[in-house]
């Protein structure tokens, strides 16, 4: 898998380069607008990561450029700006995802993994994380076969964390996935999910699943790690 | 119409002004004719009493009295033109006196004899039992040889006091009339050169913060007013600059604050996961990027506000109930009420369709209720009610919580304002909530207001318009 990153700021940059090729993804990274025209324009890419204040081109201006020339192409933008204008006019010039700075590593991890697997994602009905299952269908979420029962939110709020085992998901994905936009920077609301969820699936069993990563946020655990 | 206004005041001015100049004009045009009629007709009697004396009495020795009598009666014809003829011998023989006048308007008898002073003439105004006046002219008359004589001759002043009167009276109807029509035309010559101003006034109240890139009309007419509108335009166009240099400024300042932030962030994030790390410093980390998340959720604030300054909120505005939303949004709040001990209810009783930004509106009620339950202790209790007062949808959030200080009760809306150190001690908010909700109301024309007392609760009360259809 090979991606592009444009972004201006060498230090985000790096960090970004740093936790893509760690997933072993290749990466090739432009700090300027010109350069990754270019670049996106020779090579064949399978998902271009592009921040929006870039010196030469701007942002946008590839944005455009790109789906002039190739329509399949995934196409996230990074950026300092989020006023709803601003997203909607890149959405409607065929961006596929959008991430405000400052944002958490997990986060950009995931939307890249989700561009590049469009489509056949794990959709199967029953989600399993260790001895927990979690039926789509039905609603119902077992942990060793017993029966627990959850709220809609403490439920919407379970599957999202074990669509990705293990991954780390913070609190502003959390609260955009499973609230809206209102809830946003506000309340602990996510937190006190998070311990109501534990008591119900974690207490009765000496296995927690439900970890916490301080200043980052939570994740569904398979008992695997630590 | 407006007392104070400028046509008013124009028009009243030079219409007094006027008034009074023509006003004045005419007493001394009135006068000056009074004067000179009276004088003419004086002088022309002196000078008949002068011929009377320099032709007849003269040669008084030598016709004799009677004849001077039948001369003057001849040339003068006093009863057909209504003059009266008196020749006097100062010893008070009468020589002549003219009879009657035809149309019988004062009796000769009536005129006292009145000899001037010295042998110079004079005359004097009598005036008769009739109501009419006479001019009378009166000469001594001495001549070497010749007894003196006083020759009087005197004739009515009606006519001239009839034209007086008529004059008087064309004055007295003409002068009002053509004030009338001099303020009428200066009026409408007034409100036709404010017309512009009119608009001028118009257009400029339509211009707020948010269409300033629009100017006022300019007409091409090279007068002052021309010349105002032009300098309120070059007016907005420096707001509308200094506007777009402030919105570019927060747009500039996000940029240049979320990138180190980010920066800050990615790094702490990798550092609190090192496996090299021992438990403290890992805690280190944590508690650093904990802080770096607030910061970030601070600046995120910051910017919400700017954009709702900006007019974000006045934008995707759809219809919905607010009742229904005020229900949804507390389910979805109760179990952060019930994890802190505080019991929250929801009254709403018939549906109220507003109009206005969904996600900003539940904003408003996410942070009022976030509020409220931050500041009530354990065992209190939360109340939302939404109902429908004047046409108005009212959404309260009442709580029996702590309180806020009178003298803090003004502030509570204002960006970053803290009531007291207690409050401050919770490091999650950053005394932005309160004024999200008042820029989001702000910005949807309703009002909100906050009532407390201390150790008894709060009530913040928003005030929206229903929408009609």
């Amino acid at each position: 898998m090979r991606i592009l990153l444009a972004e201006d700021e060498k230090k985000v940059a790096d960090i970004i380069v740093r936790g893509l090729k760690a997933e072993r993804y290749a990466v090739d990274v432009h700090h300027d607008g010109q350069g990754a025209w270019e670049a996106a324009s020779t090579y064949d890419y399978d998902l271009i990561i592009l921040d929006l204040m870039l010196p030469g081109l701007t942002g946008t201006e590839i944005l455009e450029k790109v789906r002039r020339k190739n329509h399949h192409v995934p196409i996230l933008i990074l950026t300092a700006r989020d006023g709803m204008a601003d997203k909607i006019k890149n959405f409607e010039s065929g961006a596929d995802d959008y991430l405000t700075k400052p944002f958490a590593f997990a986060e950009l991890q995931l939307r890249v993994k989700a561009l590049l697997r469009r489509g056949p994602v794990n959709r199967s009905s029953v989600l399993r994380v260790a001895d927990l299952e979690i039926d789509r269908l039905s609603q119902n979420v077992r942990r060793a076969g017993k029966k627990i029962e959850l709220t809609a939110k403490e439920y919407a709020l379970l599957e999202y964390l074990a669509t990705h085992p293990g991954r780390v998901f913070s609190r502003t994905m959390i609260i955009e996935h499973v609230w809206d936009q209102s809830f946003q920077g506000l309340t602990n609301i996510v937190d006190v999910y998070v311990r109501h969820l534990r008591e119900k699936v974690d207490d009765t069993s000496s296995v927690k699943l439900l970890r916490t990563v301080r200043g980052v946020g939570y994740s569904l655990n398979d008992g695997t790690q630590t | 119409m407006n007392m104070r206004s400028i046509s008013f005041r124009l028009v009243a001015w030079y219409a007094g002004l006027l008034a009074g100049i023509f006003m004045l004009l005419c007493v001394v045009l009135y006068l000056d004719l009074r004067h000179f009629l009276e004088k003419d007709l004086a002088e022309s009697q002196g000078r008949r009493t002068r011929q009377i004396a320099n032709t007849l009495l003269v040669h008084v020795k030598q016709t004799g009295e009677a004849n001077v009598a039948s001369q003057t009666k001849d040339w003068y014809e006093p009863e057909i033109n209504d003059r009266f003829i008196r020749i006097t011998r100062t010893d008070g023989t009468q020589v002549y006196v003219s009879g009657t006048p035809n149309d019988g308007s004062f009796d000769p008898a009536e005129v006292p004899v009145f000899p001037p002073a010295a042998e110079t003439e004079s005359y004097r105004k009598l005036k008769l039992s009739g109501g009419k006046t006479l001019l009378v002219a009166a000469l001594n008359f001495k001549s070497s040889g010749n007894p003196a004589y006083l020759v009087e001759f005197g004739e009515l002043l009606d006519p001239v006091e009839t034209m007086l009167n008529r004059l008087f009276l064309q004055l007295a109807w003409g002068l009002p009339l053509a004030i009338f029509i001099i303020a009428g035309g200066g009026y409408l010559l007034v409100r036709r050169a404010l017309t512009p101003v009119e608009q001028i006034t118009r257009a400029a109240e339509r211009i707020t913060q948010h269409n300033l890139s629009e100017r006022l009309p300019v007409s091409n007419s090279g007068d002052e007013l021309e010349r105002l509108s032009i300098s309120l335009n070059r007016m907005i166009t420096r707001l509308d600059d200094a506007f777009q240099n402030s919105k570019r400024f927060v747009a500039d300042a996000s940029h240049d604050l979320r990138t180190p932030l980010t920066i800050l962030r990615g790094e702490l994030e990798n550092f609190a996961e090192d496996p090299r790390l021992d438990e403290e410093m890992r805690e280190r980390a944590a508690s650093l990027l904990e802080e770096v998340v607030h910061l970030g959720k601070i600046v995120e604030q910051l910017f919400t506000l700017s954009r709702l300054d900006a007019g974000e909120a006045q934008t995707e505005w759809t219809r919905f109930d607010l009742a229904e939303l005020a229900k949804t949004t507390t389910e979805q709040l109760h179990l952060l009420a019930e994890d802190k001990g505080v019991s929250l209810s929801c009254n709403v009783s018939q549906p109220l369709p507003v109009k206005g930004n969904h996600v900003r509106l539940k904003q408003v009620i996410v942070n009022l209720l976030d509020n409220a339950i931050k500041y009530t202790p354990k065992k209190g209790a939360i109340q939302l009610r939404v109902l429908a007062v004047n046409g108005h949808a009212v959404l309260e959030v009442e709580d029996n919580g702590i309180g806020i200080p009178a003298d803090a009760l003004p502030h509570v809306f204002e960006r970053f304002y803290r009531v007291d150190q207690a409050r401050s001690a919770d490091s999650e908010s950053a005394g932005l909530g309160l004024s999200i909700v008042k820029a989001i109301c702000t910005a949807h024309g309703a009002e909100v207001e906050a009532q407390s007392t201390v150790g008894c609760g709060s009530c913040f009360r928003v005030r929206l318009p229903l929408s009609r259809n």
